[in-house]
């Protein structure tokens, strides 16, 4: 089932099982990460902490390499991979939303489950919202629903859109993400400091 | 800055490249000749003429008929409904969805069994499932469904529950129905030979 070769066919209970474990430790990592205070994640904005960025780029970088390197040595079976298709015009404009829904309410859906494992008030509120806004996008969404499908690109890779290879991408990639690392460095040196 | 950062830089920037400059793995996608070896031993990649004309009859969504022949044989006679993808053409990108597909029998044929193997064997090797051969070809499907024969009177009883599925089958596919004595002219000349006395009937009524 699963695309980990290397141990054979992974049954799809086990799958659930293994998603769980993964789950868990996403969570634990997430909240290691300081992740659960809306504090720090709006830091980025402000300029005063940028460990969502660096995060993420590094997990992202990590997952890259991870995989191109199983792939080579024949433990992942890249075709059965899942490769989400792009709707370039809704995703910009929903990650616009979602910016300012991550400034506003000082999580993403993902963190806000974060802070309300650890029992924060703002993570519940923002949980509960969440779910009222599920409910109120589903009632709208006959209306959005042209614009939802808006800019189908189908299942493509960046790497396939350029038209370079996997490898080159993920060098640039990881030259860029070193920049990203060195800049907010430099950023976060001279926006005052903010203590919480 | 400290120098976990920059080791921790130079470490990504490092396993990225190594990426860059390892040798092109030679990636055939083909399945391992052991597990491949089994696959061609296993018999159940062959359907009989009964059971592929049993599933037409019935109209099971679930088959879909390849002809690897030639187009010139494909127009001068094929089975109802087959789809037909010469040989030669086989590996074209064109046609690959439509030779693997989820949860549908694709079964190849050809005049006997030579063709339609080397088609399985192509395909299969690439670690397609579903796939099967019609034993026996467009030859076996004559002597079976269009003009079955009649088993000697010795047979045991199935054989006889056989060649009543035959003369049915061959009634459904336009053949020579029960006539079996008959059975001498061209099939592909009693297909038409039926239709045209369809065409009378509704003469008849005006």
């Amino acid at each position: 089932m699963g695309p980990l070769t290397y141990f054979g066919e992974i049954s799809t209970e086990w799958n659930y099982v293994i998603a769980i474990f993964i789950g868990m430790a996403f969570g634990y990592i997430m909240e290691a990460s300081g992740f659960s205070s809306s504090r720090k994640l709006i830091g980025v904005f402000y300029g005063y902490d940028f460990a969502v960025i660096r995060v993420f780029i590094t997990a992202t970088l990590v997952a890259i390499i991870g995989l191109l390197y199983m792939g080579y040595f024949g433990w992942i079976d890249y075709s059965v991979l899942f490769v989400h298709p792009t709707f370039i015009f809704s995703a910009t404009i929903g990650g616009v939303i979602m910016g300012f829904g991550f400034i506003i309410g000082g999580f993403c859906p993902g963190t806000s489950l974060c802070a309300l494992a650890i029992g924060k008030i703002d993570g519940w509120v923002f949980t509960v919202a969440l779910f009222v806004g599920i409910f109120i996008y589903s009632l709208v969404f006959p209306f959005i629903e042209p614009y939802y499908n808006m800019g189908d690109m189908g299942h493509i890779t960046i790497s396939e859109y350029l038209n370079i290879s996997n490898a080159w991408f993920t060098f640039w990639f990881a030259l860029i993400s070193v920049a990203i690392f060195y800049v907010t460095s430099v950023i976060r040196k001279k926006v005052k400091e903010v203590r919480y | 800055m400290s120098k976990r950062y920059i080791l921790l830089a130079i470490v990504l920037i490092g396993s990225a490249f190594g990426l860059v400059v390892l040798p092109n793995k030679h990636d055939t996608n083909q399945i391992p000749a052991e597990e491949f070896l089994i696959d061609i031993y296993n018999p159940a990649r062959f359907l009989s003429t009964h059971q592929v004309a049993k599933r037409l009859i019935e109209r099971d969504p679930s088959i879909f008929l390849v002809d690897v022949r030639t187009p010139s044989e494909f127009e001068e006679y094929s089975i109802p409904g087959a789809f037909n993808i010469p040989l030669e053409n086989l590996l074209e990108e064109e046609w690959a969805d439509y030779l693997s597909q989820d949860g549908v029998d694709v079964v190849l044929f050809s005049n006997g069994d030579i063709y339609a193997d080397q088609a399985w064997t192509l395909i299969a090797q690439q670690g397609t499932k579903n796939l099967y051969i019609m034993k026996g070809g467009v030859n076996q499907w004559f002597s079976t469904i269009i003009q079955p024969v009649e088993p000697p009177e010795t047979a045991p009883s199935e054989a006889f529950d056989l060649y009543a599925f035959e003369k049915a089958a061959s009634i459904y596919f336009g053949g020579s129905s029960a006539n079996v004595e008959s059975a001498t002219t061209t099939p592909t000349k009693k297909t038409v030979v039926v239709r045209k006395k369809k065409k009378k009937a509704a003469e008849g009524g005006c």
